[in-house]
């Protein structure tokens, strides 16, 4: 019958007490590894909720994008944009597609109003494109099919567009010019916010781009203002993440076979970039974790040695203990206990450390960070199993002395 | 009876390649109840055989019988509940520890025993009283004279109820008069039917005892019951 936990935890304590300044110092490599691991998974559990944020505000993530290629060297020819015989051609190969939303940009385009004139993204596309970007008119309403077969003569306003070209008028049922065609204002989009990680120190809303488009019906695009009728983006919509990654595949082939083998298009998806993100946090938390670790390693090897020499001034203390009757079991788990609760309290302490960190941290960079219960459990656990393994050699040592020499020790 | 019984006793230490006999053949019975002093020159090998009979130590060859049992075959993790359970030591240095106060310092054999914590401190506090240090159970060993520590020890020694008490020099580092108050309470145990081994220097403390025992160069000179 051995000491009860209790006991060993007692003369733990009043160790640990007798001894203050010597335990902080030797906790110390394990609250930075512990602080280390917790601010990293935190910071990897905030990153990932703010990027499904991120997508959720971007139209979802069952999104497929096709795009110009920058990557393409186009003096070797080609363009990238695509006939309405060619979007046709595609969508006819991609059934399983829940909605195809072609865009064509017009960049810069100049609308004016009373002699004020606003230089902005001017885009022509279907009524699908709302759904697409889960992305609605605030005021008013967007043209609908009808309008866009009788390439109507109206537009849908960003909010920004709004607010600079009309200041406190109220701009639905106004006429604006683009080009040579007068449209009538029908709606005003929701404003866009995000408020991005970093967005303190860098400034900004980093969807006010999309503040500053305006949308007109596709064929009114085509037929009246834009003097090309060409597609530079179209928009898919997947019935799930899964198939978005799929249609992803399908599309990049379809249209290397229409672009007879010249990679002019970019094809991404939400999806994909979701992986990408997730795969490039887990490096990022591999290397941190790894940092972690090896303060851990290096705070327990520094623990064992106080431990170890610990013993030699403790080897009467030993002896008397032995003497009046402790079994080596006793004095193993006397100095084990003792181990751990040091190595546990410099996780306590690096737990506290970490979320004065996060704090500290999140409220710069203005970004959530996740510090749930199963993290402080981790990083707790971790602590005590790393006074486990180092508090192995000191009590296997305490516990070896031969009492006889122990009692003679000066 | 016998409570203590060697026969041939040998305990051989090497240093280096060389090596050292400080028991060289030890035979010896003690009878419960007895009062025994160990007398013998420096390095004779007294404090060799307290510890063997103190189950601290283990011999190099021989028995040692201690209540009947043969201790000297056990394995040094059975020694630890023996000495628990039937040996009440004393060291010459006191051997208190010296972060716990006296009443902890008592209740040690007791909490390696498994007693509760309010029975510890309940028999611990009543064996101080029995030794005159009632009104110190809250001070640190650095706070009580040599005499008064030698209390504590002792305290602690018989707080378990040992079958033996073992003393190796208990007055070594007292005046005479605090070694007296020693020597009155060992009196007063053995009187109360306890054994008491105590090894001395001095002859007129050894006189206190039933018997007094010498050792030369690790064997019995003579007070052997045999001689
Ligand atoms: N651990 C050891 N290693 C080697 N030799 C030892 C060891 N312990 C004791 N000895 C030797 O054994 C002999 C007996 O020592 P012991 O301590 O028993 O003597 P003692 O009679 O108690 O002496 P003293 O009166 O000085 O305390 C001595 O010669 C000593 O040097
Ligand atoms: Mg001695």
């Amino acid at each position: 019958m051995a000491i009860s936990l209790t006991e060993s935890l007692q003369i733990g304590v009043n160790d640990i007490l007798m001894r203050k300044v010597r335990s902080l110092i030797t906790i110390f490599g394990i609250v930075l590894g512990v602080m280390c691991i917790m601010v990293v998974l935190a910071i990897i559990a905030g990153m990932n909720k703010s990027t499904m944020a991120w997508m959720q505000e971007r139209g979802g993530t069952n999104k497929v994008e096709i795009e110009r290629n920058w990557d393409y060297d186009f003096r070797g020819g080609g363009y990238a944009s695509l006939t309405l015989a060619e979007l046709n051609q595609v969508r006819g190969q991609i059934p399983e597609a829940l909605a195809v939303g072609p865009v064509i940009n017009s960049w810069g385009a100049s609308l004016q109003y009373k002699g004020f004139s606003y230089s902005g993204q001017v885009l022509g596309v279907l009524p699908g494109h709302q759904r697409m970007e889960s992305w609605y008119p605030g005021k008013g309403r967007f043209f609908s099919d009808i309008e866009v077969r009788e390439n109507s003569n109206v537009i849908v306003l960003g909010a920004t567009v709004a607010k600079e070209l009309f200041k406190t008028e109220d701009p639905l049922g106004q006429s604006v010019m683009l080009s040579d065609q007068m449209l009538t204002v029908i709606g005003i989009m929701q404003e866009k916010i995000w408020e991005s990680p970093g967005g303190g120190s860098f400034g900004g809303n980093a969807l006010e781009y999309m503040n500053r488009q305006s949308f007109v019906p596709i064929s009114t695009m085509m037929n009246k203002i834009e003097a090309s009728s060409l597609i530079q983006s179209v928009q898919i919509l997947a019935k799930s993440p899964e198939d978005a990654l799929m249609l992803q595949e399908k599309l990049k082939l379809i249209l290397l076979h229409i672009k007879k083998g010249k990679a002019v298009f970019r094809v991404s998806s939400a999806q994909e970039t979701i992986q990408q993100m997730q795969q490039n946090s887990k490096i990022f938390s591999m290397i941190f974790i790894m940092i972690g670790m090896i303060s851990l390693l290096v705070g327990g090897i520094v623990i064992m040695n106080i431990m170890l020499a610990s013993i030699k001034e403790r080897t009467r203390e030993i002896g008397v203990r032995l003497a009046i009757g402790a079994r080596r079991t006793d004095i193993f788990v006397q100095f084990m206990v003792q181990t751990v609760l040091i190595t546990g309290l410099g996780g306590v302490f690096g737990i506290i450390l970490g979320y004065l960190i996060l704090d500290l941290v999140s409220g710069y960079l203005g970004m959530p960070m996740l510090a749930g219960p199963q993290m402080i459990l981790v990083s707790l656990l971790v602590s005590v199993g790393v006074g486990l393994i180092f508090g192995i050699a000191p009590a296997v040592k305490a516990s070896n002395l031969d009492p006889v020499m122990a009692l003679r020790d000066e | 009876m016998e409570i203590i019984k060697t026969q041939s006793l040998i305990k051989d230490y090497l240093l280096g390649k060389v090596k050292v006999r400080a028991l060289a053949g030890i035979e010896l019975s003690i009878i419960n109840g007895e009062f025994v002093a160990i007398m013998g020159p420096s390095g004779s090998g007294k404090s060799t055989l307290m510890h063997i009979i103190g189950c601290l130590d283990s011999p190099s060859a021989g028995e040692y019988y201690l209540d009947g049992d043969l201790v000297s075959k056990l394995p040094k993790s059975a020694l630890a509940g023996i000495r628990n359970r039937k040996i009440g030591f004393v060291f010459q240095s006191f051997n208190l520890l010296p972060h716990l106060n006296v009443l902890k310092n008592v209740e040690l054999p007791l909490m390696y025993s498994g007693l509760s914590a309010r029975k510890r401190g309940e028999k611990a506090s009543q064996i101080l009283d029995s030794v005159g240090l009632s009104d110190r159970l809250k001070h640190k060993p650095n706070e009580l004279s040599g005499g008064q520590r030698q209390r504590v020890a002792i305290a602690r020694a018989i707080v378990n109820d040992p079958s033996i008490l073992l003393a190796d020099e208990p007055t070594g580092n007292l005046d005479s008069g605090a070694g007296g108050d020693i020597l009155e309470i060992f009196n007063k145990l053995h009187k109360a039917g306890n054994t008491v081994i105590m090894v001395t220097h001095d002859r007129a403390v050894a006189e206190r005892a039933d018997r007094i025992i010498e050792i030369r160069d690790g064997m019995i000179h003579n007070g052997d019951l045999a001689n």
